[in-house]
């Protein structure tokens, strides 16, 4: 029988503070158990790495003649008659399957321009006359540093729609009356020698609230 | 009558009555449960009474404004130990946003999720991103066949076309139809906004975008003070906290002061375009007008999205 329901008088004053005793024990561990439970912070949650600072950079993948100048950097590959003779156009010299031989001078330049092989003529773009200068195919000389010329008198369609806006990479205003745009040339991402875009590494895929199988490491306690 | 004398024997017994006590221990042990039941609230600390009583974003004067963002200042810097820059830009006139993404270009790199994150202070644990990539295989639009969590050492890879999908930014947004508190609304430049301080975190907007573009905080968002972003604006990139909804906001912060949004400006292909619809010369403008725009995602939904996905051949 519940003594707390017992008449408090006859004799049992002792059982009686021997329950009031741990009650108040019980009371006083349940309002620490309380405190504490109230201080904790919540689980810990797995660690997710932070991304790398490479898959956040704005920067072009190639630089271009002006870029060279501008940033005054060795511009010694452009010096072409440190090696040719001016005077004397260097011939080029094909296989038996009608592709050009790089000498070991230009090792340096990969062959890839069209998916078809057939671009494949120094001449097409470089001015033999004056190897400093490109030129296009009627004959007209073109400047290193004016590169969009060059490329649209065969990229027609593309170099409309690069000076419109809606091909390669734009930064800086939208609004021009707040600001000037910034664009980059044709050689800022595509190697003229080799133009399609090489694939490249992805950043991780997104760590979901309670795991993702693609990224493991979020499967980690936190330390 | 006499009054009723205590009984001598209860006086003896104890000085203290024993139901007294007991109802003493009882007061006790209910205000500390109390007390601990409410404990949570502590995490609140940073809710002051000037922000409890803050008005509606739309009902607010710019005196109102400037001391509300006096106030997100003074937070941030208690937060994180930098002091941020907040504005609260308005729309611009005579200008309606659209986004263009070139499908043709976007080879899957993921640049843009993570150049979003960076600029828009999303919580790094756990982490909360806008933008969502999809890896396609070549000849279906059908998104249920995307794949997030591609992990390929190298991409493109051949067969696949990449379609990152964010918030559409709708004519007709579905989500700012079923907030019940008007903390999200669509402004005049076209953009969807979210108001963090009127948000009460229900999720029926996340629940009623089609696109899957709304995150919800469920924790405490966790950005290293390194990593964050000061130039904020108050319906924009500000720090958000537990329990609110956030989204793409076509990076109101640089957008409405005339600039690119990041994930444009990251894009290391130039697949994403983004202007003023309105203006003719624009190169959205362009690109609607001179391409193969081929959907408005899901445009059988009604929503009229303002983010096209375009092709170049």
């Amino acid at each position: 029988m519940n003594p707390l329901h017992q008449h408090p008088d006859g004799g049992n004053g002792v059982r009686t503070r021997y329950w009031l005793g741990g009650l108040t024990v019980g009371f006083l561990g349940l309002a620490a158990f309380f405190l504490v439970t109230a201080n904790s912070q919540p689980a810990a949650r797995p660690r997710i790495p932070l991304v790398d600072v490479k898959f956040l950079s704005t920067a072009p993948w190639r630089q271009t003649y002006v870029d060279l100048v501008k940033a005054k950097e060795d511009l010694s590959d452009y010096d072409c008659y440190a090696c040719h003779d001016q005077k004397k156009p260097p011939v080029i010299r094909f296989d038996a399957a009608g592709k050009v031989l790089v000498p070991k001078e230009h090792a340096n330049i990969v062959m890839g321009h069209g998916s078809h092989d057939r671009n494949n003529l120094c001449y097409n773009c470089h001015n033999e006359q004056n190897l400093t200068t490109l030129q296009v195919r009627d004959g007209n000389v073109v400047k290193f540093d004016n590169i969009p010329a060059l490329c649209g008198s065969c990229h027609g369609p593309t170099l409309r729609d690069w000076e419109a806006g809606a091909h390669g990479r734009t930064s800086g205003y939208w609004d021009r009356s707040l600001g000037d745009p910034q664009r980059l040339v044709c050689a800022n991402c595509h190697n003229p020698h080799a133009p399609r875009i090489p694939t490249r590494e992805p950043a991780p895929p997104p760590h979901l609230l309670h795991g993702n199988p693609a990224t493991p490491e979020a499967a980690e306690p936190a330390h | 009558m006499s009054a009723p004398t205590p009984s001598p024997d209860r006086t003896s017994d104890a000085a203290m009555s024993r139901r007294s006590f007991l109802r003493g221990c009882a007061a006790f042990g209910g205000l500390t449960a109390l007390a601990a039941s409410l404990a949570p609230l502590r995490e609140l600390g940073e809710l002051t009474s000037e922000q409890f009583l803050q008005k509606y974003y739309k009902e607010m004067t710019p005196e109102d404004m400037k001391k509300v963002l006096a106030r997100i200042e003074r937070e941030v810097q208690h937060q994180y130990g930098i002091r941020p820059h907040v504005r609260d830009l308005k729309p611009m006139d005579g200008v309606e946003f659209v986004y263009a993404l070139n499908l043709t270009r976007c080879i899957g790199c993921r640049k843009c999720v993570h150049a979003c994150v960076a600029e828009n202070n999303q919580s790094r644990n756990p982490e909360i991103q806008y933008i969502r990539v999809l890896k396609m295989p070549h000849g279906s639009m059908d998104v249920e066949k995307g794949d997030h969590n591609y992990t390929d050492a190298s991409v493109p890879e051949k067969g696949f076309f990449y379609m990152p999908v964010q918030c559409q930014q709708c004519k007709n947004p579905p989500c700012v139809k079923v907030c019940p508190v008007n903390a999200t609304w669509q402004e005049k430049d076209g953009i969807t906004v979210i108001d963090y301080d009127w948000c009460i975190g229900c999720r029926y907007c996340e629940a009623a975008c089609p696109y899957f573009a709304r995150r919800f905080n469920f924790t405490k968002p966790e950005i290293p003070p390194e990593r964050l972003n000061t130039n904020m604006a108050y319906l924009g990139n500000r720090p958000r906290k537990q329990g609110v909804m956030e989204k793409c906001h076509f990076c109101i912060q640089r957008t409405r002061a005339g600039r690119y949004p990041a994930c444009l400006e990251v894009c290391p292909v130039g697949a994403r375009k983004f202007g003023n619809i309105l203006d003719p010369n624009s190169e959205v403008s362009y690109i609607l007008r001179e391409k193969r725009v081929f959907i408005q995602l899901k445009e059988e939904m009604g929503t009229s999205p303002r983010f096209f996905y375009y092709f170049d051949k």
